[in-house]
């Protein structure tokens, strides 16, 4: 498998903070890619040098085998950008802005016209292209934002908090078309988000605190390593629970967590005359992000 | 080229399309007109015709309206150029604050076309409004009292470009170092408010007390809104000189309104005028790309 982003040693501190301290990652080619972490862990400012806003102190940042310190035009045009916030113009139409935009990438005239005709068929914004951008609603501006990110055909698409504040219908549009991209294209993206299931999704993540990697692998391993396992019990009395560990009282059920799914299996063959209604399911990433950092993430806020 | 040209199109449009900035842009030289319609022309009129009267003889009145509307047309056109320049570069601060300029950096697009598509867009949009206003204020001319030739007409044409010019520039090197909506407006309500006064646009720098005169004789703005009133004047100083009028009257009323400049007592000349505004241009020019050239490397 190809590696597209490689960053080695990346150090970068604002004054006394030190944001960004000795991180090192890879991206595969084609990977969805989460970066996990509370506001001010680092990702802002990590995906802030990957674009080449912001010089970093030391370390060496690899992106589809350019790097930065060397070829950063290079790097640009690999990476599209999908901000928090809407960043394109709200006086102008969608139809101006995407062009404008699409210009800075060397596009315009008839490769401009056939691009938009390609993106506009994908998210679906065909009526959309005349109006102005400040007057859509926030979902139909995430799809121009995509556009957007999406002009130069990037191999890269890095998602900052794409999702936030979305409704659910969106959500599910932008992300099929994620899934789409990755498919047809087999783009890489590289996520940040605060939602936990989304990060579940992901083939790898890292998570960040205090501007380290505090744990990193694919979910299953990160669950597996940071949380037990989960048997909802259905059908019997709080009081036969209470021989069997530490639970939770649902509203028809208990939660009772165990250290694995050995554990889990033993529990189950010890009491079968209870287990006769249950289900196991492994940790999620909430729990692993608040067991790595002993934070929980909250729209971004440690809690 | 083609990114160049895209990035003018967008900050004009952006200019015309955001009606607030655009408003905004308008407020000085509104005020201005506000101005002379509630008591300035009056306030002049009188001041030119006692000062005639004072000599034993008499002014028609549409020497006079002559007169006052070149005061009226010089003291806009002065307050236009700076500050329609200002708010149209205000947007190079927008783009800060509401994320654009990011979403354009992360582009291959280099720092410096960025930088020059603002200058170039902030020039198109104020020698668009500067030239209506120039048409509007020559029908007005027209209509009080023509004594303009076609070089007096080129020649303002000309103190219009280069106000132009340095008002474009001055408001680069000011805007550049802006990154808040809050110091957007305090700098476009300075401009706004402070700017009439200081170019002697508002009330003619002649009246103001002489330390004050001696500073702002140092700013090159005074000297374009000079060559504004002496050739949108010329004409009528002229036609006084034709009627007869003793040449100390004349000399005594091109000093009351600012036609005649002195830099610690020495008369300005036309021609130094003119050098004083060019070479500001030029320096601020150097200054702005000096400082986006530091900004380039600090961003490294």
């Amino acid at each position: 498998m190809n590696t597209m982003i490689e960053i080695s040693h990346l150090s970068k501190s604002f004054g006394t903070v030190k944001a960004v301290q000795d991180l090192s990652f890879q991206v595969r080619k084609g990977e969805l890619f989460a970066f996990l972490g509370i506001n001010g862990a680092g990702k802002s400012t990590t995906i802030n040098i990957m674009c080449g806003q912001l010089a970093k102190d030391a370390g060496r940042v690899c992106i589809d085998g350019a790097d930065l310190d060397q070829d950063a035009d290079c790097i640009k045009r690999s990476l599209g950008v999908v901000f928090q916030n809407s960043v394109l113009d709200k006086h102008l139409s969608v139809r101006d802005n995407l062009e404008s935009r699409a210009a800075l990438y060397g596009i315009s005239g008839k490769a401009f016209r056939e691009r938009l005709e390609e993106l506009a068929d994908l998210l679906d914004f065909h009526d959309l292209l005349k109006r102005t951008l400040g007057k859509l609603s926030g979902g139909q501006r995430r799809r121009i934002d995509i556009a957007r990110a999406l002009l130069h055909r990037p191999k890269i698409l890095v998602l900052d908090e794409p999702t936030t504040g979305l409704d659910p219908q969106t959500r599910n549009l932008l992300w099929n078309v994620i899934h789409d991209l990755r498919k047809q294209e087999n783009m890489t993206v590289f996520l940040t988000t605060h939602y936990m299931e989304e990060a579940a999704d992901a083939d790898y993540v890292v998570i960040l605190d205090s501007g380290k990697i505090a744990a990193e692998g694919i979910p299953l391993a990160l669950k597996n390593t940071y949380t037990g396992d989960f048997i909802t019990l259905y059908g019997v009395e709080e009081a036969q629970v209470r021989g069997l560990g530490s639970y939770t009282p649902l509203r028809d059920a208990f939660r009772i967590a165990v250290p694995n799914t050995a554990a889990a299996t033993e529990l189950i063959v010890r009491h079968p005359e209870l287990f006769q209604d249950y289900e196991i399911t492994k940790g999620r990433m909430d729990d692993v992000f608040l067991a790595v950092t002993g934070k929980k993430l909250t729209g971004g806020e440690a809690k | 080229m083609t990114e160049l040209a895209a990035l003018v199109k967008r900050n004009t449009r952006l200019y015309f399309k955001d009606k607030g900035m655009f408003f905004t842009s308008l407020i000085t030289p509104l005020i201005l007109l506000v101005l002379y319609g509630t008591f300035l022309s009056s306030v002049y009129e009188d001041m030119f015709r006692s000062a005639v009267e004072a000599a034993g003889t008499t002014v028609s009145d549409q020497l006079i309206g002559g007169c006052v509307g070149g005061e009226l047309v010089s003291s806009l056109l002065a307050v236009c150029c700076i500050t329609v320049a200002f708010c149209s570069n205000l947007l190079m601060v927008q783009d800060k604050v509401t994320g654009a300029r990011r979403d354009m950096t992360i582009s291959p697009v280099k720092p410096r076309t960025l930088a020059f598509s603002y200058y170039l867009s902030t020039l198109l949009s104020t020698l668009l409004i500067c030239g209506v206003a120039t048409v509007i204020c020559l029908l007005y001319l027209k209509y009080l009292g023509w004594y303009l030739t076609a070089e007096d007409v080129a020649l303002l044409l000309l103190d219009v470009v280069l106000l132009v010019l340095f008002g474009t520039a001055l408001s680069s090197c000011v805007n550049f170092p802006l990154s808040t909506n809050g110091q957007c407006s305090a700098v476009g309500t300075i401009v706004s408010a402070g700017y009439g006064f200081i170019c002697g646009a508002y009330m003619p720098i002649s009246q103001f007390s002489e330390g004050l005169q001696k500073v702002i004789s140092f700013l090159p703005g005074t000297y374009g809104t000079s060559l504004l009133r002496n050739h949108a004047m010329r004409g009528v100083f002229a036609e006084m000189k034709q009627q007869g009028f003793p040449t100390q009257v004349v000399e005594a009323i091109r000093d009351s309104v600012d036609c005649n400049l002195y830099f610690f007592g020495e008369k300005v000349e036309l021609g130094s005028m003119y050098l004083t505004l060019i070479s500001s241009v030029v320096i601020l020019i150097v200054l702005y790309i000096t400082m986006h050239a530091l900004w380039s490397r600090k961003q490294g």
